[in-house]
């Protein structure tokens, strides 16, 4: 009773053709919910670079101006930290705008900043409706529900790939704990709450753009000065959610990186046999 | 058989795949009633290969023309100075360039004027939240000697007449109102501060534009730039929002006179734009049917400002 894949060569009795031996493949993702996964790249990059250049024009986080230079940034104070502290940047040319110069468009372009984010920001809601209308023909939103177990189940997954590198370095086993969903509770928390991110960002960003037409909508978040500090806030979930995002698909391996751009896995367990449709 | 192998291979099932229709039944979740909101197995599909490395040669193909627009787009978009940063050297500036990023500014600007209603009013606030409000003439303020002379000249007025009208004029004809109201930034910050005024809509009323005017260009004289140089401030404002009740020309600040960092003795404040169409020391207001030009439109920022 093996649990893995048909082999390649088996000969498909059900095939048009029969003389081409079948592939079992199983529909992953929608070509919309794909498109909009990929689009999400640049114009998220568009959001944080323009982001930022506007953070700049007037920080959240300030403090009284410091007596020698001047200076009431925080994000300033941590570009001086780094240009200090670490190596290669010792001769950093401004490195109050170090922050800036390597997260932002760059200081001191507040209206390109707030061009591009506004582009930006209308291309994000329309691709966040396409993901949704995406998920919905595609029927990939029952995967993102949460469930009761998630906490639990996400804590172990958690604990599973914190332990991975060190199981490998000690040779030891480190059983991959045992799920029967497209996505592990993990990920589940994680393709659930980016989309739900992405609804407040675009929420919190409204009620900054438009704080007197829609001051209910900063009021509901506490207020003008505490939705720009909200809005803020959100745009970390991205980057936090991006970096074991990537790694974790490289590490997981090309079908399931090739499943966003093709839309099919040849991961056929746990999945049930359709005829073919062709 | 090797259907019969497959079975083996995917555990659960009770029905042997003959491939060819609906008596195939979803049995391989534990539940065999689906609630709305429960997870569907993921359908596998049998399929040629053939087929299926033309779809994925295809997808992969279209993807990476995505991919190579994206990153064009990128180049077309991108400011140099960032671009340069990122190690581009070539000059990626074109008319193009500024015309698209100008198309997203007045879709943004139609968003701004469709949520606009003269109906709807700004919050209002209590003495207790003021907060302190800078002057945001950066280090540049000016000399205080316009303020004697200050006269606030009208035109584009329907009788055709230029007015010029001084401090006392304005302060005995109209009512003065006062409010406490939020001004918004372009940079992002705010301030609650409590003004009093006449409301341009009742200089409107008193002296009415041109018929066909939609537009007030609004204009400063007494501006200074960085270096401390005349730097003439002029300003378009929509009449749909110079008419709403909260739109002052703001003689008062805090209960006092306008300071000369407020913009003595008359500065516009209106609370649904943003802070850099609240014009300081107004000298003069221009009706018009064509939208005049704007001071910081021409510097790569909204011509509308609505918020």
């Amino acid at each position: 009773m093996s649990r893995s894949r048909p082999p390649d060569g088996e000969t498909n009795s059900t095939s048009t053709l029969p003389e081409q031996p079948g592939v079992l493949v199983v529909r992953k993702h929608h070509l919309l919910v794909r498109w909009s996964h990929w689009l999400n790249v640049p114009i998220l990059l568009g959001l944080i670079l323009s982001g930022i250049s506007i953070y700049w024009a007037s920080p959240i986080y300030q403090h009284k101006p410091d007596p020698n230079t001047g200076n009431f940034d925080v994000a300033a104070d941590i570009g001086i930290w780094i240009c200090a502290h670490v190596p290669g940047q010792h001769h950093y040319s401004s490195p109050p705008d170090w922050i800036y110069n390597h997260m932002s468009l760059g200081p001191g372009m507040l209206a390109l900043g707030l061009r591009l984010h506004w582009l930006c920001a209308y291309l994000f809601m329309l691709n966040g409706t396409v993901y949704v209308v995406g998920l919905v023909i595609g029927g990939g939103w029952r995967s993102l529900l949460p469930r009761r177990t998630d906490l639990l189940d996400a804590l172990r997954m958690f604990r599973y790939y914190v332990g991975f590198p060190f199981a490998k370095l000690a040779r030891g086993k480190w059983p991959h704990p045992l799920f029967n969903t497209k996505y592990n509770a993990l990920q589940r928390t994680a393709y659930f709450s980016v989309p739900v991110a992405g609804f407040f960002s675009v929420a919190t960003g409204w009620a900054i753009h438009k704080p007197m037409q829609l001051h209910w909508l900063a009021a509901l978040f506490g207020g003008y000065n505490a939705v720009r500090v909200w809005h803020f806030w959100l745009m970390w979930i991205y980057i936090l959610f991006v970096v074991p995002h990537v790694i974790l698909v490289f590490a997981d391996g090309w079908d399931t990186l090739r499943s966003m751009i093709v839309g099919w896995s040849t991961r056929v367990e746990r999945t049930e046999v359709v005829p073919n449709e062709q | 058989m090797n259907n019969e192998e497959r079975d083996d291979s995917l555990q659960g099932r009770d029905t042997p795949s003959t491939g060819m229709g609906p008596e195939v039944k979803s049995v391989s979740m534990n539940k065999p009633q689906q609630s709305f909101f429960g997870e569907r197995p993921l359908p596998a599909i049998e399929t040629a290969p053939r087929p299926l490395r033309y779809q994925s040669r295809r997808d992969f193909l279209v993807f990476g023309a995505g991919a190579l627009t994206a990153i064009a787009g990128a180049g077309f978009l991108l400011p140099q100075d960032t671009l340069n940063r990122f190690g581009v050297r070539r000059n990626m500036d074109s008319p193009g360039k500024e015309w698209f990023l100008n198309q997203a500014l007045r879709i943004d600007d139609d968003v701004a004027g469709a949520l606009y209603s003269v109906n709807r009013t700004v919050p209002t606030y209590t003495k207790s939240q003021i907060t302190p409000l800078k002057n945001n003439y950066n280090g540049s303020t000016p000399d205080p000697g316009y303020i004697p002379g200050w006269k606030l000249t009208l035109d584009g007025l329907a009788s055709g007449l230029s007015i010029s009208l001084d401090i006392r004029n304005l302060l005995t004809r109209f009512s003065v109102h006062e409010q406490i109201t939020r001004l918004v930034c372009v940079e992002g910050w705010s301030a609650i501060a409590w003004w009093a005024g006449l409301r341009f809509d009742d200089l409107l009323r008193a002296y009415p534009s041109i018929s066909q005017a939609k537009w007030a260009r609004v204009e400063s004289s007494v501006n200074l730039d960085a270096s401390g140089n005349p730097d003439p401030y002029f300003m378009s404002l929509d009449l749909a929002t110079a008419r709403h009740p909260q739109t002052l020309l703001a003689t008062h600040f805090s209960g006092q006179p306008l300071t000369l960092d407020h913009g003595a003795p008359l500065r516009l404040l209106v609370p649904v734009k943003l802070g850099l169409k609240n014009v300081k020391a107004v000298t003069r207001i221009t009706y018009s049917a064509e939208e005049p030009p704007d001071y910081w439109a021409e510097r790569g920022y909204s011509r509308y400002d609505g918020i």
